[in-house]
């Protein structure tokens, strides 16, 4: 498996010059938004559903420590075992031990992007212990070698072809025709003997539920459970923000999340896990580990709060334009889009990322289809500020500035992406001239830009003027 | 310190608490309830047509039958093994049930229920806790008599229904299980299994049953 590699500009680069990318993009993402918007127009009050939303998860990070220590009683007293870990090394180390101890050489493991951001991955290959990747996606990327280039469709950026080549080599049994159903028959094929076999099943959690000490997953393929169910061992990991009161809270939230993410009403498997096997029980992991990972999330009660509430569900990656030009892989952290902008930062420190935040065009759409309303431009913005008064920005050009030129010789796409834009563009402007315009930060600090007409050149020429 | 004390220490240096438990409750209560307030309006006076439509809807594509009672089950299992050209042995969930009904009278096949659940079973027969409207879910709790893996190991999964233990939305579901025994796994099922993995089109059974047949009895 490897990671991205490279400068953000020579990755950016790269996949702007990659036809084949933007063809599985506009695929995956072009669906993902059609069936959102499909979801959203049939809840008439999706507006006022997600300051409820945001209001519910504020709770709980207002609440933190109150419902961590409710939700740690309670899954010790379903006999789970609690781990706490600061950073991703303890949290590895924790799981590898749990591994070890258990005399463990196969691991199955089902999507968690915490498991991603951790790096558990090349966590279990330096100790040694075989890792198989249950969800379809994460079995493609494990194939190729590759991360996820997207938090709910880690294998976005790979066109059908691509799948079938891989198949064709890699399995055991090859897929009897390459369209989407056989290849996907082919692959429960051969992962069917990985989950009997797996010592140890990992999984991570959308929701801690602190009432219950449950955890809760939600999936669609059914090979969480077959992950979590089979294995002596079962081992949770998760971020600590994904606490939650209640259940009720986890089912209310899960509304919003999967239909921001795929469309439905709800996803087919909505799993609550609480504890090991019980007398009488017929399967189920004898032990049940839950590791609860800091990792930058306790700083972020004071920095920005309000990322906490994320629930992950990728709506701003699919509604992103510059997400759709460049893929996940361009940005270099484990999560990409509007929200890996604010959050690999954090992660990764400032200064390695600072072209992450830089790269937005500050269209606002993602704040709009957030179910949980994160006001992901102005916290961009934030990480701008930061960026500059710690004098990270260079004088030179840089990614962002190609990203417009890619931008503007598609004028469709340039044209969405201006539309939002200019307002927030024109707040930079002092009499008739931008001088700081945070995007183009690495131009405008070598030259200055002229300030935007009050609407667009392609705007005007549409309504038969001349800009 | 240790890595709980350090992450407890850092929190409550962000967010000192100063609320009551008691209060911390009725706020946690109040956002419950303003969520409710933005619910689409459901018309809670046909459950089992709610359900039902949910249920088979495209995107969820499960199918569903109606039977007068339990009673009719084996029936219904038998014409649904016909329809889909399936072997006559079945695994069936341990639930008694489900056990004590007369499936070797079962008109039109010779149906072997209590097959061991094996990675290839064909087809798992199995009985629902309850149901929800608003999303078309099964309600499952493990146990003894329902263990988690009928309903993710076989292809098909046909699943019977009370349809008195229909529920309209998922908070009340919230509230009936808050009056049960947690247990090791609620599985809220809802269609058959698929995945949009591969260029965002939907093809089933990616791990789990390809197929959900639900049979509705009162
Ligand atoms: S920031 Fe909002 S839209 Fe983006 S993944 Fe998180 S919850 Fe979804």
């Amino acid at each position: 498996m490897s990671a991205p590699s490279g400068t953000f500009q020579e990755r950016v680069d790269k996949a702007l010059g990659n036809a084949q990318l933007k063809v599985a993009l506009e695929r995956t993402t072009g669906n993902a938004r059609r069936k959102r918007a499909a979801a959203v127009e049939a809840w008439p009050d999706f507006v006022a559903a997600r300051a409820a939303a945001a209001a519910i998860k504020d709770h709980s990070i207002a609440h933190m420590a109150y419902y961590l220590e409710m939700f740690e009683r309670n899954a010790l007293a379903s006999g789970a075992q609690v781990h706490w870990a600061r950073d991703p090394d303890e949290a590895c180390k924790i799981v590898v031990d749990i591994c070890k101890a258990a005399n463990a050489r196969t691991v199955t493991r089902s999507k968690s992007m915490l498991g991603e951001e951790i790096g558990l991955p090349h966590a279990l290959a330096g100790a040694g212990i075989r890792r198989v990747e249950t969800d379809l996606a994460e079995h493609i990327i494990q194939l190729a070698g590759e991360t996820p280039s997207h938090i709910i469709w880690p294998a976005a950026h790979r066109t059908r072809e691509d799948v079938a080549k891989l198949f064709d080599e890699h399995h055991r049994e090859k897929p009897t025709a390459h369209d989407v159903v056989s290849m996907v028959g082919s692959a429960r094929k051969e992962l069917r003997e990985d989950f009997f076999a797996a010592d140890v099943g990992i999984s991570g959690a959308n929701f801690l539920c602190a009432d219950t000490g449950a955890i809760c997953t939600i999936t669609n393929e059914g090979n969480a459970e077959l992950t979590t169910t089979p294995p002596r061992v079962h081992i949770v990991t998760a971020g600590i923000e994904k606490i939650v009161a209640s259940t009720e809270h986890a089912l209310q939230l899960t509304r919003l999340l999967v239909r921001s993410a795929t469309g439905a009403d709800l996803t087919q498997y909505t799993t609550f896990h609480c504890g090991p096997k019980r007398p009488g029980d017929l399967d189920g992991p004898d032990q049940f580990h839950i590791v609860l990972v800091d990792h930058g999330r306790t700083e972020m009660l004071t920095e920005m709060p309000e990322m906490l509430r994320c629930l992950r569900c990728g709506a701003c990656l699919n509604h992103c334009v510059v997400y759709r030009a460049i893929g996940g892989h361009a940005y270099g952290g484990a999560y990409p889009g509007p929200m890996g902008s604010v959050l690999t930062p954090v992660f990764d420190g400032l200064e390695q990322t600072r072209d992450l935040p830089n790269a937005c065009t500050l269209n606002g759409q993602c704040r709009q289809v957030c179910p949980v309303d994160i006001p992901l431009p102005t916290m961009l913005r934030h990480w701008r500020e930061q960026s500059w008064r710690a004098g990270y920005e260079p004088k030179t050009l840089r990614a962002a500035i190609r990203l417009w030129a890619f931008f503007a010789a598609r004028p469709r796409l340039y044209q969405l992406a201006q539309a939002v834009a200019l307002p927030a563009m024109r707040l930079f402007a002092k009499g008739g001239w931008i001088s700081s315009l945070p995007l183009a930060s690495g131009w405008t600090a070598a030259r200055d830009l002229p300030k935007p007409p009050g609407e667009s050149f392609l705007t005007s020429i549409r309504k038969g003027g001349t800009p | 310190m240790s890595a709980r004390n350090d992450i407890f220490a850092a929190i409550r240096k962000a967010r000192p608490e100063v609320a009551a438990p008691t209060s911390i409750a009725s706020e946690a209560q109040a956002c419950s309830q303003a969520m409710k307030r933005t619910l689409p309006p459901l018309d809670a006076s046909d459950l089992v047509g709610l359900f039902t439509a949910r249920v088979s809807a495209e995107k969820v594509g499960a199918t569903v039958e109606r039977v007068a009672r339990l009673t009719d089950l084996p029936g219904a299992v038998a014409r649904y093994v016909a329809t889909n050209a399936l072997a006559p042995d079945f695994a069936l969930q341990p639930d008694p049930r489900l056990q004590q009904l007369a499936w070797q009278d079962a008109p039109g096949a010779e149906l072997r229920p209590g097959a061991p659940l094996r990675r290839d079973t064909a087809l798992a027969v199995g009985l629902a806790l309850g149901g929800i409207a608003e999303t078309g879910s099964l309600i499952f709790h493990s146990g003894a008599e329902a263990p988690t893996l009928y309903g993710f190991l076989p292809l098909h999964h046909l699943v019977a229904l009370d349809a008195q233990t229909l529920m309209p939305l998922l908070e009340d579901y919230a509230v009936f299980a808050s009056g049960l025994p947690v247990p090791r796994n609620v599985n809220l099922v809802t269609g058959a299994s698929g995945t949009t993995d591969i260029e965002g089109v939907l093809a089933r059974g990616a791990h789990g049953p390809g197929n959900l047949h639900i049979v509705i009895f009162n």
